[in-house]
């Protein structure tokens, strides 16, 4: 039985890795074993656990939770590695400059080798394979890096029609094209730019790419304070320019803009989104972790 | 307080500098920084620029324009301010590009036609990022503005922006395109049999990657592209210089939360790492709810139920102000960098060329006092 996998994406600072941590601690409070992929280089997912910085290997990061982050240089040192078989040939080859020059630049080659490297989590082939997780979520990258990763395995299958990448890139086709395995969630906030991109990503991951996109998560909505009476009583009584009136009012805006955010997402996409609040404290607590994983669990884990 | 005298001296200087760079993630307001700051350098009487890549529509209206193209357009202001405003269209500067530098039209149209070279000046990787710099060494070159202010393509890596101009003719000039083009001359080349294996190796290794039918149109597309290897390396050699000078500084933008916070120090290290002058930050919707103290006057006038709602709703906002003053200051630790400005968050955003004054006034105080102070009540 094969993993399940999951890709939580969206604009740079919208919340992706929250959401990631949030998800992975409800999914092994249900018993699932879950492996979180980071992708950027900033640490903040091992933070969020209160564990030291995440390397090349999985390591614990919580009961039934294990992180691990790619690292795209380290991606390409070790498939070359494995496809030459003799070390010191792969030691000639990445030393060389015209080698790394051209895996740097052409389109593809890290997008494939992430994309490799999470199959060997997701489903291990092989005469010892073990399977290790029952869900893998990757944590980005931000959406335009996202889309270009997703898109690789067909680029790929298309353009290499035999050999070990294009067996891989059929593989990999055959992996995100399954409703049953692969699932997107996309993280956004209720901010103008932040939701267009939601909605051209989703468009592009529906229609292009071909993959099962789950309700979207709307991170980071002003809880509702403030009645239509009460609205109308701070304008009546008209002390408008005390401290308390202008945060008020800032509340009132706020909580409008998420409504009306909620709404353009709920009428694009036929789909309600998935709200998340905007937490008042200086610093995410455990508890209010787990209760973002109670909201998100019920409905994307299902 | 020396902090303060350090952060009106680097803005200052700021509006001084030749080039203005603005960098951060996506989602953060850095087109809104690079505009606002272009805006506040012309009104200080500097023949200013600014070049996006965002073709957002808002920043068209923002800027009082009817269209923002690749070519520079003329932004509406007044007392003789001069601000033009271009956006960057990644596959027409490539094509560009190609067009100026190849040495025939023939070859131009070579190169233009690949299928390769279709797909390569959009996908390759850092493409968008190369072409801003092609079109940094354009305009400096011109020598039509005194500040350029450009805003870079959402990437979270300063890596592939400052690796791009060598990164092209580094890949061009390298003996795996050379090995593509004519694989024998290569094998040829080489003393040692382990060699001869290794490049082989190497070889077969690309053909799987590419399939066979690309290594004919890649073979085509080199062969064009070579003759303009040498024009690649010297602008590279120069965009590379240039963003180096003292004359030019990078402007960090990002929001106080968490997660965007991490990733720009994370792109400081980078461009620490790599040699670029960073001038500073730019916190971009920031809380900035003090602590209240003489709370009892107003606390008074309202009545009980609402009252309380108030007082809760400040104390929330309060805590959020406090948290971004601890992000911010974290990042102030991690990066020794001096915040340019904080600029509150403003529950509409800045559609208009006031707003966007009003928006510049708190990177560049003294500009408009009036405005900052309409700008900070409206909070």
């Amino acid at each position: 039985m094969a993993a399940q996998l999951l890709f939580v994406i969206g604009k740079g600072g919208v919340g992706k890795t929250t959401v990631a941590a949030a998800l992975a601690r409800g999914a092994a409070l249900r018993g699932q074993r879950t492996l979180i992929v980071e992708t950027a280089n900033d640490g903040r997912l091992a933070q969020l656990f209160g564990a030291r910085p995440l390397g090349a290997e999985p390591q614990r990061l919580a009961s039934r939770v294990a992180g691990v982050r790619v690292e795209p240089r380290k991606l390409v040192e070790a498939y070359f590695t494995r496809l030459l078989r003799v070390p010191l040939l792969a030691r000639r080859l990445l030393a060389s400059t015209s080698f790394n020059a051209l895996t740097a630049a052409a389109p593809g080659v890290t997008e494939f080798l992430i994309l490799e490297r999470l199959l060997g989590w997701v489903a291990p082939s092989g005469l010892l394979a073990r399977q290790s997780y029952d869900l893998v979520i990757v944590d980005g990258p931000a959406t335009g890096h996202a889309l270009a990763l997703l898109r690789t395995p067909r680029n790929l299958a298309s353009m290499v029609p035999g050999g070990p990448i294009g067996t891989t890139a059929r593989r990999l086709l055959a992996l995100l094209g399954d409703a049953q395995r692969t699932r997107v969630v996309l993280v956004t906030i209720p901010e103008e730019l932040a939701i267009n991109e939601t909605l051209e990503a989703h468009a592009l991951l529906v229609g292009d790419i071909a993959v099962r996109v789950e309700r979207p998560v709307l991170n980071r909505v002003y809880p509702r304070r403030f009645s239509r009476r009460d609205a109308e009583e701070l304008t009546a009584l008209g002390h408008d320019d005390g401290l308390l009136a202008t945060a008020a009012r800032f509340q009132i805006a706020a909580r409008r803009e998420a409504e009306r955010h909620a709404g353009r997402l709920r009428r694009a996409l036929g789909t309600t989104p998935v709200v998340l609040p905007q937490i008042f404290t200086v610093a995410l607590s455990a508890p209010q972790l787990d209760a973002a994983a109670r909201r998100l669990c019920g409905t994307l884990l299902a | 307080m020396a902090k303060r005298d350090d952060t009106a001296k680097a803005r200052t200087s700021l509006l001084h500098k030749r080039l203005l760079v603005c960098v951060g993630t996506g989602g953060v307001g850095k087109t809104t920084v690079a505009a606002s700051v272009a805006v506040a350098a012309a009104l200080h009487q500097r023949r200013s620029a600014v070049i996006t890549f965002d073709p957002a529509r808002r920043l068209k209206d923002a800027l009082g324009l009817t269209r923002l193209s690749t070519e520079p357009q003329p932004v509406p202001l007044d007392g003789g301010a001069r601000l033009d405003a271009m956006a960057l269209d990644t596959k027409r500067t490539f094509d560009e590009v190609v067009r100026r530098f190849a040495p025939s039209r023939e070859v131009a149209e070579r190169i233009l036609l690949n299928r390769l070279y279709q797909q390569l000046s959009d996908e390759l990787g850092g493409s968008a990022e190369y072409m801003a710099m092609e079109k940094l060494h354009e305009l400096a070159h011109h020598r039509r503005y005194q500040l350029l202010v450009v805003d870079t393509p959402p990437s979270a890596h300063a890596r592939d922006l400052l690796a791009a101009p060598t990164r092209l003719g580094e890949l061009l000039a390298t003996r795996a395109v050379a090995l593509l083009k004519s694989p024998a001359a290569l094998l040829g080349t080489s003393n040692s049999s382990i060699g001869r294996v290794a490049l082989r190796t190497l070889l077969k290794a690309l053909e799987r990657w590419t399939g066979l039918t690309l290594l004919e149109d890649l073979s085509g597309f080199v062969s064009g592209f070579e003759t303009m290897i040498a024009g690649f390396q010297t602008r590279a050699a120069e965009v590379a210089a240039l963003l180096r000078a003292p004359s030019t500084a990078f402007v960090l933008v990002t929001t106080p939360e968490p997660d965007a916070v991490a990733t720009v120090i994370e792109l400081h290290r980078e461009l620490r790492e790599t040699g670029f002058p960073v001038a500073g930050v730019v916190a971009n919707r920031v809380l900035a709810f003090p602590r209240l103290e003489t709370l009892a006057v107003e606390e008074g006038q309202w009545p009980v139920p609402l009252r309380r709602k108030l007082l809760a709703n400040y104390a929330d906002l309060h805590t959020l102000s406090r948290r971004d003053r601890r992000t911010l200051g974290e990042l102030h630790e991690a990066t020794g960098l001096p915040l340019l400005a904080a600029v509150p968050m403003l529950t509409e955003a800045p559609i208009s060329l006031a707003a966007l004054r009003r928006f510049a006034a708190f990177i560049a105080p003294g500009l408009d006092e009036a405005a900052t102070a309409a700008v900070g009540a409206a909070v």
